[in-house]
């Protein structure tokens, strides 16, 4: 430790002796040039200065065994100059020359590799090869503070490898990780040499983080000890002024590096540091290409399926691969489909449920589920991290992602259970495994985070899962309006067709009452039953467009509700059904007064007559009829109409309410149209009812219905 | 002309007019076959099975073809193809649907349920002579009907 300008010695390395033959007494508070010529204390000058290029300085100096070569490197620190000082062999530079060449070799072949994992490949290859190192590592941190391992290369008969091996974040603890940040290289040749001591007049503290030869902390020193490691090198990558990995190599036993294999590291430390940042730009493209292009297939199949659910879940995968997730959830109202690891079908409900309120975003992503929904502990295993997108609130439309605790996921270096290792004193070893255990506590239930990009694809399947919706729901409301419409010109043609069918019909009705009339006398019996056949058939078809114009009016009218007594409603119809059968043998029973109802009282009215005259045509004894009703709580009642007729077979109890279905031969039962069922069935559904029919043949039927 | 006089046809007709019509042009074409008459499709299945109102062999029997109308009251004529094609004692009767209906539908429907010929009705006089005459020469005449006696 040098005092500028005129360099005096401050502190000076207490093994100077080993080297320089002098003890730390005759170098301190003395100045440098005392020990070496003025020219190379000059040059020390400039070096400090920054002049140099931050290149070693070739020292020689005579010292009582001869002359000694050293690389001198010399620095600033806030409060003094540091010159350290490294013994070397000889004072040659050509050594050098090499490292050029594997320098430009690596620059080459950076260009071709297309990947951040090959270039990494490269790297520590390449490392190796300059170092001759057992084993040379790309140690990447996570955010978290977490490291994995890479790229590797070893020598072959190491084993194991490292490779995707996790180390928790306390492995490599905040201060170390800001160490390396500060220096590009920390070199250890020797991890079980004895640490130096400095020797100083006063007792004042130095900054030795930006030392290369002096600036490994006890732990580090212990924790690779502790693995078997002899010589550590180490590598800062860079990336936007952050530690973004090392470049870690072991070597089991003590092993040497000069200062020009060290700065030729360097060297390639920050060469990938550069590289580096294009490299992860280079990957996260192609990473969102992949992306883009899943999204698109994963949506084209969307548009064009029937199946919404299914398109989105099959093939399972895709729908993963979409957010780097291991389970999907997908919720169509009360509609789960899981795709994956996920929790139990109940445990999504219930999530989706707890989202539903207490979610507000439409995208929601957390990588630590249990800490704001308590019951999710049940399942972090596999769902410590949520991502959900909620397509409709109103619909409770959601897919949900999930991702599993980090602890599930990792290949964790060793067995935490067995590697925690007491000192041989009884106090427990700051080890690797010993801050393994530290650090499980800090991520328990938490899973990966989400990336933005991830996010944003999930944002991306929204927009185009509600553009597709409103393209169908579209497509919908068209059909809707031209079904509509469709419907409306039915109704008119039928009508109009009715209309216009009836003047030919009244035309052939009257022609042949005519020729009967005119003509009688000259036809013979079987002419004029012919004419008879005609007026009847004439009279018949009349019948039968008179129901079909009732049946088109009706699929327009507007129902014209109003409380309606039943009881005067029934009096009328019964009395206008005497009226036109004076004839008619019939004792109609009302067990108790029917109730007053909301309706509309002409058609409900066309309803019981109806009914009221099947039971007088389909019977062949003394007819009774009975109309009742039954109450159902919070239901509107259920009316019946009972007759004692000749019953309808089964078979038949759905077809009788068909339009113009008869079950029996023109001449018998009067002969209807077949319409008047259809009718009072048309008129029960206007009013939101139902009707249905029980009977047993031979022994009546009863016909129910309910009017809303 | 040879006819057949142990060989009865069975007309499912409800229409009075047109089964009136049908036994007009087949007595001008002289059919000797005994014409059995049902007006619903639930009396066609009481006529083959004997029950109902056809509990006797002679009020009833069996036919060796059936001319079936498809819209008839109660069964409808498109169920009774598929009761009688189903039944194994039944289901070699050759069954010609005479209809109004040209509704590919029926028709489609109609042979996948085994019905053996599809007639429509015509509406002018003359070519409802021709079709009964078609349909009198080829299966009352011509076509060799499965043995009555079985």
């Amino acid at each position: 430790m040098l005092e500028e300008p005129e360099l005096k010695v401050l502190q000076v390395s207490s093994n100077i002796k080993t080297y320089l033959g002098l003890q730390p007494q005759d170098l301190l508070d003395r100045p440098l040039s005392n020990l070496i010529d003025p020219q190379q204390a000059i040059a020390i000058a400039q070096m400090l200065a920054g002049e140099n290029g931050g290149n070693p300085l070739k020292l020689s100096i005579s010292t009582d065994r001869g002359e000694r070569y050293f690389d001198a490197i010399a620095y600033r620190t806030a409060d003094a100059a540091i010159l350290e000082l490294e013994p070397i062999d000889s004072p040659n530079e050509t050594s050098f020359l090499s490292f050029q060449a594997a320098i430009a070799r690596v620059l080459s072949q950076i260009q071709r590799t297309s990947n951040l994992s090959e270039f990494l490949q490269l790297i520590v290859e390449e490392v190796r090869k300059l170092t001759g190192f057992d084993r040379i590592m790309v140690y990447q941190f996570a955010p978290t503070g977490a490291g994995c391992v890479v790229a590797e290369t070893k020598r072959g008969d190491l084993l194991p490898p490292y490779l995707g091996l996790h180390y928790p974040a306390t492995d490599i603890p905040q201060p170390a990780r800001e160490l390396y940040a500060r220096c590009w290289l920390r070199f250890i040749p020797d991890i079980s040499a004895q640490a130096v001591d400095l020797v100083t007049l006063n007792q004042q503290p130095i900054d030795l983080s930006l030392s290369i030869l002096r600036s490994v902390d006890a732990c580090c020193v212990e924790y690779h000890r502790n693995m078997g490691v002899a010589a550590l090198l180490a590598i800062a990558l860079m990336q936007e002024q952050q530690l973004w990995g090392l470049i870690a190599c072991h070597h089991y036993t003590p092993k040497y590096l000069t200062s020009e294999v060290r700065i030729a590291c360097k060297f390639l430390g920050q060469l990938v540091s550069l590289e580096l940042a294009n490299k992860i730009r280079q990957q996260e493209l192609s990473d969102r290409i992949q992306l883009k292009s899943l999204q698109s297939e994963l949506i084209e199949s969307i548009s064009q399926a029937s199946n919404f659910v299914e398109a989105l879940i099959q093939p399972a995968p895709r729908l993963l691969s979409l957010t780097n997730a291991t389970g999907a959830a997908v919720c169509l109202g009360n509609e789960i489909s899981l795709v994956g690891a996920t929790p139990s079908l109940e445990e999504v409900r219930s999530l989706v449920d707890w989202a539903d309120t207490q979610v507000s975003d439409r995208l929601f992503a957390t990588d630590s589920l249990p800490q704001i929904y308590p019951p999710s502990l049940e399942f972090q295993a596999t769902a410590s991290g949520l991502l959900l997108l909620r397509i409709s609130k109103i619909r409770r439309y959601y897919i949900l992602w999930f991702r599993p605790e980090v602890i599930q996921t990792v290949t964790w270096a060793g067995d935490p259970n067995l590697s925690i290792q007491p000192a041989t004193d009884g106090s427990m070893k700051l080890s690797p495994r010993r801050s393994f255990e530290q650090w499980q506590e800090t991520v328990k239930f938490k899973s990966l985070p989400w990336k933005s990009y991830e996010i944003d694809s999930a944002n991306d399947l929204k927009t185009a899962i509600v553009g597709v919706v409103l393209r169908k729901a579209e497509e919908l409301a068209q059909i809707n309006q031209e079904l509509e419409r469709s419907n409306r010109e039915l109704a008119a043609f039928a009508y109009a067709a009715s209309h216009d069918l009836k003047e030919p019909l009244r035309g052939i009705y009257n022609y042949s009452t005519i020729l009967l009339e005119d003509c009688g006398a000259l036809l013979d019996l079987d002419g004029v039953d012919c004419l008879q056949t005609i007026k009847r058939l004439s009279q018949r078809m009349e019948a039968l467009i008179d129901a079909l114009l009732r049946l088109s009016l009706l699929g327009k009218a507007q129902l014209n509700l109003q409380a309606t007594d039943l009881n005067e409603l029934l009096q009328q119809a019964i009395a206008v059904l005497f009226a036109s059968r004076p004839e008619a043998q019939l004792s109609v029973c009302i067990p108790r007064s029917l109730p007053i109802i909301e309706c509309d009282p002409i058609l409900v009215s066309e309803v019981f007559s109806n009914l009221i005259s099947n039971a007088l045509k389909y019977n062949d004894t003394d007819v009774w009829v009975e109309i009742g009703y039954q109450e159902q709580l919070g239901i509107s009642p259920i009316f019946y109409v009972r007759d004692n007729g000749i019953g309808i077979q089964a078979h038949h109890h759905e077809t009788i309410f068909k339009l113009f279905k008869r079950l029996h031969s023109q001449e018998k039962y009067g002969g209807g149209t077949g319409a008047g069922l259809a009718i009072v069935k048309k008129i029960v559904e206007l009013h939101g009812g139902r009707i249905w029919v029980d009977s047993v043949p031979g022994s009546g039927a009863t016909f129910y219905f309910s009017l809303k | 002309m040879t006819t057949r006089p142990n060989e009865p046809l069975l007309v499912a007709e409800d229409s009075n007019e047109d089964f009136r019509m049908l036994q007009r042009l087949m007595r001008r074409m002289t059919v000797q076959n005994p014409i059995y008459r049902c007006t619903t499709g639930d009396e066609v299945l009481d006529f083959l099975y004997q029950a109902g109102n056809y509990q006797s062999p002679n009020l009833a029997p069996r036919p060796s073809v059936i001319l079936l109308d498809l819209n008839l009251p109660g069964i409808d004529g498109r169920d009774v193809i598929e009761r009688l094609k189903q039944d194994k004692s039944f289901k070699e009767i050759p069954i010609v649907v005479f209809t109004t209906s040209a509704n590919p539908k029926d028709i489609e429907l109609c042979y996948q349920r085994g019905a053996n010929g599809y007639l429509i009705k015509p509406m002018d006089a003359n070519e409802l002579e021709k079709t009964v005459q078609a349909f009198v020469e080829y299966w009352l005449e011509a076509n060799m009907p499965p043995s009555v006696i079985s």
